[in-house]
């Protein structure tokens, strides 16, 4: 329903749309599409590409990069760039820690990083969770002392994504154990290669190594590394938090993961005619994109509220979490169906040595992808969280 | 990028909203439809005082000259209150066939008595034995000179109770024709039934039954712009009788108590509210949807119209269902009982979703339309 936007915003659409088609390596979107790993390189080319053309942090203040854009145009911004296939910037620079340096950092701390968080000269990681602090966050005992002009550092992170490719990492640390856990927390920035850091990879059921554990021992940090002020970091990941929820939802995205499914599933024989034409399977992909059309109006009703000047707490963005991870995983087990046994073998890439049968499109990734889907409904408030948010707006008990 | 109701609707929309406070509570809902007729006449003329039943009509016709989105939003409220006058059948359904194939003549004839609340339409299309199905009717029209007369049988005739005219589907020159048929003529006999949430249908018997054409050539495009006018009608219904549910389920979870303490304490029952406050907002989506779906087809011939609309009726059955029988479910025993209103939304809520069609043929439609996302979404694989 394109008739939606205004004039403006739909140039606005077809500039956005054109400009990731043009700019952005078709190779990179090509692989991102079809759910091939990108490696560190291609992500810094794609958002530095961005960032040149101020489309790598609209979200930020305008001073430091961002655009003075409506809710409306963040949104066509994001939907035309998932539509592309162009990979997303790298949400602990664009979305965590660069609006929270830039709404309670000093001018100093500001501008020591905020340019080179932008372009994705620093790769940022993020150390929030640990083995014993995953949804209970503020129960993390992770702790910083200070001695003189230093913290030291002492602790454990766990789940922290491409932390392999990190420089720096943004943290949750205890300076404060003897009042409420959540008063005693600061949010702290560490070079990663200060000595005493170390990554360790955890292995994860999709075969991949996406995630890593990173170790703190008598790690020495300069005070002028905290942000903002000391004891004050709940508040700022609170913060955070909110800004990861943005987006989270990733319509456009599975739009473009149904889009493949469907086509596949055309082309794909069956005793009976195509799977598209199977009544069991298509019925149930038709179901899925009635529900991911559910899920983009419930955003354009969120957004419409917005751009009518409330900022109030939304609990249907905790909808849009809840459904929109569950529609993620169904996509990736329509994909796996697609498939059927060629899902089966974990495969790097679908070149088979001469004389073989080439393996379909999606054959080195749907089953993958799958398992690695399971994080959405944890990631980001797992599903659970979210209902007990929703219960509560809704029940007050 | 607005999707929020203009003030003339949000005004419309207190103003039913008011009417219906203070004037249709459970009780009086109930002892209402414990009379014969099942609906109240009174509250009738009230919906014609404020305007409500020419919404949609041009003023030339005597209507308000305002638009589908209107009259969802007076649906809506409807639903919250669980209405029972025969609203759908005699403005969305016999005055949506009138508006949409009658001449000139035949609109300035029949649309102002709709306005006014003195004529009742009703469409008389479904027949019995053939399900849903809309596009092959077995009644038959002889047409001679300027009349006609029809014979056959209709079932499921909503507001068939109330109708002074039916506006009857029948098989003509090959294809479907409409006619405006008078209730008391000649040839004409009515059987009332009451469904499970109370609404009134009927089966009516033709049998050389004097009858006028509506209009000219195929109507068939006309009934499925209506019928889909009519399905987004009942999404906005449900919607309001599903807010209500939901709003009636969280105020028990947080007064019963059991176990010295509110059931909505516990996080089983905390969790499953919030599924469906989730469903909820999934509907409310799409009803939304479908409303666009139809203002925005202004001269009938969208392509996407009917797959838009009925990709709604599927997220709104499935949340009809899911809610309606949480909400029992939740209130436990007492949500089985006529005297408690909860069970009354489920009953409506049962029946909205195998009115028109069901949810497992409207997939399989929509299956058959190529759904609503394109294979080409995907350009660069």
């Amino acid at each position: 329903m394109d008739n939606l936007l205004s004039k403006e915003e739909l140039e606005f659409a077809q500039h956005m749309r054109e400009f990731y088609r043009t700019e952005i390596p078709e190779d990179i979107r090509r692989r991102n599409a079809i759910g091939e790993e990108l490696s560190k390189e291609d992500m810094v080319t794609s958002m530095q590409i961005l960032n040149k053309h101020g489309y790598a942090v609209p979200n930020w203040p305008v001073e430091w990069g961002g655009q003075d854009w409506t809710p409306v145009q963040r949104h066509i911004w994001l939907e035309e760039m998932q539509l592309a296939s162009v990979p997303a910037p790298l949400a602990f620079n664009a979305s965590m820690v660069g609006p929270v340096i830039a709404t309670f950092g000093s001018q100093e701390i500001k501008e020591r990083f905020l340019p080179k968080t932008a372009n994705l000269d620093i790769w940022w990681s993020q150390g929030f969770s640990e083995p014993d602090a995953g949804s209970d966050l503020a129960s993390l005992k992770t702790t910083a002392v200070k001695q003189g002009d230093k913290y030291i550092v002492n602790g454990q992170k766990t789940w922290t994504t491409l932390g392999q490719y990190g420089d720096w990492i943004f943290m949750l640390v205890r300076t404060d154990p003897n009042v409420k856990k959540q008063a005693g927390i600061s949010f702290l920035l560490i070079d990663m290669r200060t000595p005493g850091v170390t990554v360790r990879p955890i292995q994860l059921i999709d075969g991949g190594h996406e995630v890593n554990e990173v170790f703190f021992e008598n790690v020495e940090v300069p005070v002028e590394n905290l942000v903002g002020e000391e004891n004050k970091g709940w508040t700022y990941a609170k913060f955070l938090l909110g800004n990861e929820r943005t987006g989270i939802a990733r319509i456009g995205a599975s739009k473009v993961a149904l889009a493949r499914v469907k086509a596949y599933a055309a082309t794909t024989r069956t005793p009976r005619g195509t799977l598209l034409q199977d009544p069991l399977f298509s019925a149930r992909l038709t179901k899925v994109e009635a529900e991911l059309t559910a899920l983009e109006f419930t955003q354009l009703r969120i957004l419409s509220t917005q751009a009518a000047g409330s900022d109030k707490p939304d609990p249907r963005s905790s909808v849009l979490k809840l459904r929109g991870s569950k529609l993620q995983q169904d996509i990736t087990e329509l994909l796996v169906d697609v498939l059927g046994p060629q899902a089966l073998d974990f495969v790097d890439s679908r070149e088979v040595a001469d004389g073989f049968t080439t393996l379909p499109p999606g054959a080195s990734d749907a089953l993958k992808a799958y398992f690695n889907y399971r994080k959405v409904t944890i990631y980001g408030g797992s599903s659970e969280v979210q209902r007990s948010i929703i219960s509560k707006a809704l029940l007050g008990l | 990028m607005d999707l929020e109701l203009t003030d003339v609707q949000q005004e419309l929309g207190s103003t039913v909203a008011r009417l219906l406070k203070t004037k249709y509570d459970a009780g009086t809902r109930e002892a209402l439809l414990a009379t014969d007729r099942g609906w109240s006449e009174e509250m009738w003329n009230q919906y014609a005082e404020i305007g409500l039943l020419g919404l949609p009509f041009a003023e030339e016709h005597g209507g308000a000259g305002m638009g589908f989105a209107e009259v969802a939003v007076v649906m809506e409220e409807f639903g919250r209150a669980l209405v029972l006058e025969p609203y759908l059948p005699t403005v969305v359904l016999g005055g949506g066939l009138v508006d949409a194939v009658g001449t000139d003549e035949q609109k300035s004839q029949v649309l102002p008595g709709v306005a006014e609340g003195t004529t009742f339409l009703a469409f008389a299309g479904q027949e019995p034995n053939s399900r849903y199905d809309l596009t092959s009717p077995a009644t038959t029209a002889a047409v001679s000179g300027d009349g006609a007369t029809l014979t056959g049988e209709k079932s499921g005739v909503l507001g068939g109770d109330a109708a002074t005219q039916f506006v009857v589907s029948a098989a003509v020159d090959g294809g479907v024709g409409l006619f405006l048929v008078d209730a008391q003529a000649e040839g004409v006999t009515v059987d009332v039934r009451t469904q499970a949430d109370g609404l009134k249908t009927a089966s009516v018997l033709f049998e050389n039954a004097p009858a006028t054409r509506l209009g000219t050539g195929d109507a068939s495009d006309a009934i499925a712009r209506v019928i889909d006018t009519a399905n987004a009608a009942l999404a906005a219904e449900a919607v309001g009788a599903m807010s209500a549910s939901l709003k009636m389920t969280a105020e028990y979870l947080h007064t019963r108590e059991q176990f010295g303490a509110p059931i909505g304490r516990n996080q089983v029952l905390q969790h499953r509210a919030a599924d469906m406050y989730a469903t909820l907002e999934g509907a409310k989506s799409m009803a939304l949807y479908s409303k666009l779906a139809i203002t925005q087809d202004v001269d009938g011939t969208s392509k996407s119209r009917h797959a838009d609309v009925i990709a709604a009726k599927i997220i709104v059955d499935d949340a009809a269902e899911q809610i309606s029988q949480e909400s029992i479910q939740m209130h436990g025993g007492i949500g089985m009982t006529m005297e408690y209103p909860i069970g009354h939304y489920a009953k409506r809520l049962t029946v909205i979703p195998r009115t028109f069609d069901d949810e497992d043929s409207l997939v399989a439609e929509l299956a058959g339309l190529g759904g609503l996302i394109e294979p080409e979404a995907a350009d660069v694989s």
